[in-house]
């Protein structure tokens, strides 16, 4: 069991018999589903009776009960011929059937309904506890005992077990007692259990520890920070660690994930004087990772020029001046806060002023308070657009206050402050207050609320910024986010390693929110260098990095990649030949090429969407299309100068595996190629056989993933 | 292919590894490991129901409304009875949209289920949920019903045991696939409408100066290479089997055919033409897409998608009927109207082929639409009550399951889950819902979810 600190008995009594309406009877609708989406719960209720989801609104719906349908669903005189009360028995019929009987939750129910049906709040939640909130049991089928504290603002505690809801987010992995709150585990591994007590939701971590042996990891090295929590997580689950890369992996691995390029090939000679710290430094300072990055970010940005249907449009200008200004900041090394703060208080016209393109890239204030939110925050908002957010805290409010801000802002080419600009709250119909997301509501009259939204989020204290970004700085060197989805950040979907996430976000903001930073204390962590190839034991394991799991190389990297190693460049719409995928600085430039390859067009969010060409189809491309077949044996390219300058197929084939993989062939790749060309006698089979060769290199598995 | 290996490149033995290394709870995301595993157990015995050799489902994408289709409700205020009137049916008693006339002749034949319910009101989780029977969630990525079929039947020769046509990567939808199943489920989109002229399935055809023999030894090589080379995986076989499946297509004249609409007969092609006073490219797709789906399932394709867009109407409801209000010329190229036509051309197909009793037909959509009518002439999402029609395949037809409440709100009777229909969709093909399918890591899943039961009334 998890050594959480003790919990402080204070004043842990009922207050009196009293029942409390927001405290006692809200969450009793709650557990019993009441106020779920599909019952009551529902935007327009259900057989005309309507609770706010979840709860949220506990005045509203105390109106609706004592108030609304004549003060019918409550009778005071005859407590137990309330609708309120008879429907749920099912004493008249009842949609949802008999839901409760004549135990504690009719009691409460008629309790508070003989003590007047008052609104009462006798105390005010502060926060919930919920013990343990994370465990590791030993083994499976172990029964753990849930205990949910509520801790009062004044000071008083109570045991609120019996109304707390329990789900599992698998559950098939962990199944929850609801009468007597005890947890079973039936898989290894780690789950989440979420606890919803009145309007708090908490997750519960469990852990069952995948081996029944304890497996040492003292030995393996620990650079920094990264190491120590990667491999006290991997020793919890014992997981059995792979072997370090030698240098020539690394270097292909490093250089494909700061650079999106392939590395030059280095004699093993130069290799071994490989530094990997002073390797990271020339990456980072070179202008092919201020390239790379400026990519991942205008894809985080969606950067596409569009035309669409409300007349938001963004110009190819606009598009291309918001990727130049990307790059800038980057090629500069200014910091993440600063280019954000930026980004959201950007006003003027944006096909001269890059950011200012970042208004016109969704269609309204409420997208692009969605847009922030995911980006900025690696939140989503979008549930709280219609009700509070059912897992998360987002309110209404807090959807609309944004909402609110983005509102003053004209649409167009020219972004300008709208001082008439308003968002109607759907809640109370009438124009929403800016409001920072969880804070304080902004004077009516204030202008323009983004400078207070910016400094708000990149102040160093703010709990989301820093986050979001080193987990996309984490996935883009480890395939993976710490977090995922990457833009799902919430108390209910906790960080595989949330003390790492906590010190990456903080050295972050300690180094000036500096991206470089960042990505070279996770580049020269031991955990980066892992070796892609499973062992025995930890072949399942794709989140807790005891291996590399390899990721496919992203659209735009892979057909630069190829078009290196054929020697033949590619053609982007009326770009200029020898334009690099990665350099297209709109979404919309057109290009076969890339949409066989999976590329995100940005007209959405480009994370987490899988490609949409299916494997099959893309072989078939492999195969009979253009992409590879135009340009494979082209004159001039790397095959057929090779071929020009009497070099040996096998000399060929060497070459080819420097360029390609960053390595000579093997023994056995060696027998098996000298075979394949040892009884093509003419010219014309030998060149057959090598363009086929050159088809199979750039197809390979090694070649299309980065590992 | 090496038959004593599955499809996916898994032996039984290997399986039996995999799964007991068991259950890390890590969950899979990667592509090369989806490749991976996920053996099923035979199938053990035929439950009842169980003739259809093949499903044809007609996905009307994003949210068909209930009321201005297979729901209507006359007599109720103009703004929840919406534009349209309704018509009788061969089913006595029954009334559906004006619009869906021919549809209407076939009522005695067809099942309508109209208490279908789910939670979800937004596109991807809505059409997730329709598609895989599973509510979705973080912890597991669910196959939809297409893949599971498609792991479980095989492919019948060398066509794909899961096509969408002519693809299924609008809206929300992306994310729909094989889920924890092997991306060789995954269905294959044609990337080409067979309604238009420019209609060619892509790369079926070599390119310049190329032939089998050198694309035969392009995956030889490849092969060699993915299996000498310094990425080594465990469960891995060398062979890529999607480059396999690509290969055979390739190498058949027969499968290549397959997706030729100029081999049917003109009589034919002008059956499922949506309006004949039209070129028979320019009407609406959904026709000539239906033909196809015929074509693919008499040649063994155990499911095909149909994923007819454009049904997201939150604006006007009249374009649903007639694409540019006041002109009448483009009302037979309208969704209802053209959803009409393609439905009764395929069954009347399909009956004078004597293939309807072995081919299920479904009519899914994401969810309903909004009971009332919103301030634009549209109507928004509503999951909560919607209806799914069904026919072939031994449905016992001519009846209507469950019923919404007056305005169409709610069910009122018999609520059907997601769930239900996934349970009765396998049965109806022949495939014990109850029975188990494996994750990469070992975990047993059922192929419907626990919680879901056969709507008995169905099953002929």
């Amino acid at each position: 069991m998890d050594a959480t600190a003790p919990v402080a008995e204070v004043k842990n009594e009922e207050l009196d018999d009293t029942v409390d309406f927001k405290n006692d009877l809200i969450p009793m609708f709650t557990k019993l589903g009441c106020n779920a989406g599909k019952c009551h719960g529902s935007a327009i209720g259900r057989g005309d009776f309507k609770l706010s989801l979840y709860g949220g609104l506990p005045e509203t719906d105390y109106d609706e009960i004592v108030r609304r349908l004549g003060g019918r669903r409550v009778n005071l005189t005859d407590p137990e011929s309330s609708l309120i009360f008879m429907k749920p028995a099912e004493f008249v019929e009842h949609g949802g059937g008999e839901i409760i009987d004549d135990g504690e939750n009719a009691q409460l129910l008629l309790t508070w309904i003989r003590q007047g049906a008052k609104y009462i709040e006798q105390r005010q939640l502060k926060h919930v506890q919920v013990t343990p909130n994370r465990f590791i049991a030993n083994q499976i089928g172990e029964l753990t005992p849930l205990k949910v504290l509520a801790h009062y603002q004044d000071g008083s505690t109570r045991d609120v077990t019996s109304l707390t809801q329990f789900d599992a987010d698998d559950p098939s992995a962990v199944t929850v007692d609801s009468k007597s709150a005890t947890a079973k585990v039936l898989r290894t591994g780690r789950h989440i259990v979420i606890a919803r007590y009145s309007t708090e939701v908490i997750p519960i971590e469990m852990v069952v520890p995948i081996s029944e042996k304890m497996i040492d990891h003292s030995t393996e090295p620990r650079n920094n920070f990264v190491d120590k929590e990667v491999l006290a997580a991997i020793s919890e689950l014992r997981i059995p660690v792979s072997p370090l890369v030698d240098d020539q992996a690394f270097m292909r691995r490093i250089t494909l994930d700061l650079t999106g390029t392939l590395p030059e090939y280095r004699q093993e000679r130069e290799m071994r004087e490989l530094n990997r710290e002073a390797l990271v430094d020339d990456l980072l300072a070179s202008q092919a990772f201020v390239d790379f990055y400026t990519l991942k970010f205008a894809k985080l940005f969606r950067i596409h020029s569009k035309i669409d249907k409300n007349r938001v449009n963004t110009t190819p200008q606009a598009a291309r001046a918001f990727h130049d200004w990307l790059a800038n900041q980057l090629r500069n090394e200014v910091g993440y806060d600063q280019v954000v703060r930026e980004i959201i208080t950007a006003t003027g016209d944006s096909s001269v002023y890059g950011p200012a393109t970042f208004f016109t890239t969704v269609e309204d204030a409420r997208q692009q308070t969605e847009f922030a939110t995911e980006v900025f925050m690696g939140s989503r908002m979008k549930c709280a657009n219609c009700h509070n957010h059912p897992l998360d805290k987002w309110t209404q409010d807090d959807f609309h206050g944004l909402t609110a801000m983005f509102s003053k802002l004209t649409r167009s080419q020219v972004i300008r402050i709208n001082p008439f600009g308003k968002n109607i709250h759907p809640n109370t119909g009438e124009a929403a207050l800016m409001k920072i997301p969880g804070g304080d509501f902004l004077p009516k009259d204030m202008k323009d609320g983004r400078t207070v939204f910016s400094d708000w989020l990149t102040d160093r204290d703010n709990p989301y910024f820093a986050k979001a970004t080193v987990n996309r700085l984490w996935r883009s060197l480890m395939g993976r986010g710490l977090v995922e989805p990457l833009d799902d950040f919430r108390s209910t979907n906790p960080a595989t390693h949330p003390e790492l996430l906590n010190q990456l976000a903080n050295d972050f903001i300690n180094h000036g929110y500096d991206i470089r930073h960042t990505l070279k204390v996770i580049a020269l962590s031991s955990t980066y260098a892992r070796s892609a190839n499973p062992i025995e034991g930890n072949e399942s394991d794709n989140r807790f990095y005891s291996h590399r799991v390899p990721s496919p190389v992203e659209p735009e990297v892979l057909a630069d990649a190829i078009s290196d190693v054929l020697g033949v460049a590619g053609n982007y719409g009326q770009e200029t030949p020898g334009t690099r995928a990665i350099e297209l600085k709109d979404g919309s430039i057109g290009s076969d090429a890339l949409d066989i390859l999976g590329r995100c067009n940005r007209t959405k969010s480009c994370e987490g969407t899988p490609s949409p060409i299916g494997p099959l189809a893309q072989k078939l491309h492999l195969f009979n299309g253009e992409l590879l077949n135009s340009r494979i044996g082209a004159d001039g390219g790397r095959l057929d100068q090779l071929i020009k300058s009497q070099k040996t197929p096998m000399e060929i084939v060497d070459e080819f595996y420097q360029t390609a993989l960053y390595r000579r062939p093997n023994d056995q790749e060696v027998k098996f190629l000298s075979q394949l060309f040892s009884d093509k006698k003419t010219p014309v089979q030998q060149r057959a056989a090598l363009e086929d060769f050159v088809w199979s290199i750039v197809t390979c598995k090694e070649f299309v993933t980065n590992h | 292919m090496n038959t004593s290996i599955r499809c996916d490149g898994v032996t039984r033995r290997n399986f039996v590894r995999v799964g007991g290394l068991t259950a890390l709870g890590l969950g899979m995301g990667n592509f090369l490991q989806l490749q991976r595993a996920a053996a099923a157990n035979p199938i053990s015995s035929l439950s009842k129901g169980g003739k259809a050799k093949a499903c044809i489902l007609i996905w009307l994408d994003g949210g068909a409304s209930h009321l201005d289709t297979f729901d209507p409700k006359p007599g109720t205020p103009s703004e929840v009875r919406g534009p349209f009137d309704s018509i009788g049916t061969s089913l006595p008693g029954i009334r559906i949209s004006e619009h869906l006339p021919q549809t209407a002749k076939l009522m005695d034949q067809l099942a309508l289920i109209r208490s279908v319910t789910s939670p979800f009101g937004v596109h991807n989780f809505a059409a997730q949920y329709l598609m895989t029977g599973y509510k979705p969630t973080p912890a597991l990525d669910y196959p939809a019903m297409a893949s599971v079929v498609a792991h479980l039947r095989g492919q019948n020769g060398v066509l794909p045991a899961n096509i969408a046509i002519p693809n299924l990567i609008s809206r929300d939808t992306a994310t729909l696939g094989n889920g924890f199943l092997p991306s060789s489920t995954k269905h294959f989109s044609l990337g080409s409408d067979p309604g238009k002229r420019s209609y060619k399935v892509r790369d079926l055809d070599f390119y310049q100066g190329l032939d089998l023999s050198r694309l035969d030894r392009r995956r030889k090589i490849v092969n060699a290479m993915n299996e000498y080379g310094n990425l080594k995986s465990h469960h891995e076989s060398p062979s890529d089997p999607d480059l396999e499946r690509a290969y055979n297509v390739i190498a058949s004249e027969e499968a290549k055919a397959a997706f030729n609409l100029e081999e049917e007969p003109s009589k034919v092609r002008e059956y499922y033409t949506i309006d004949p006073r039209a070129n028979v490219h320019d009407s609406n797709n959904i026709g000539q897409q239906c033909l196809l789906a015929r074509r693919l399932v008499e040649r063994g394709v155990p499911f095909v998608t149909v994923n007819n867009t454009g049904w997201d109407n939150h604006l006007d409801l009249a374009t649903y009927a007639n694409r540019n209000p006041g002109d009448p010329r483009s009302a037979s190229h309208a969704l209802i109207p053209g959803l009409d036509k393609a439905l009764a051309a395929l069954i009347g197909d399909l009956t004078d082929r004597g293939m309807l009793d072995e081919t299920l037909v479904l009519v899914m959509t994401d969810f309903g639409r909004t009971p009332k009518i919103n301030s634009t002439g549209g109507r928004d999402h509503w999951p909560n009550c919607f209806s799914v029609a069904m026919i072939g395949a031994g449905v016992h037809g001519g009846q209507v399951i469950g019923a919404s409440d007056a305005l169409g709100e709610f069910v009122k009777d018999r609520p059907v889950t997601p769930g239900d229909l996934s349970s009765t969709i396998y049965t109806l093909l022949g495939i014990d819902p109850n029975q188990e399918l494996r994750t990469p890591d070992g975990r047993p899943i059922r192929i419907a979810p626990q919680e879901s039961k056969v709507i008995e009334e169905l099953l002929g």
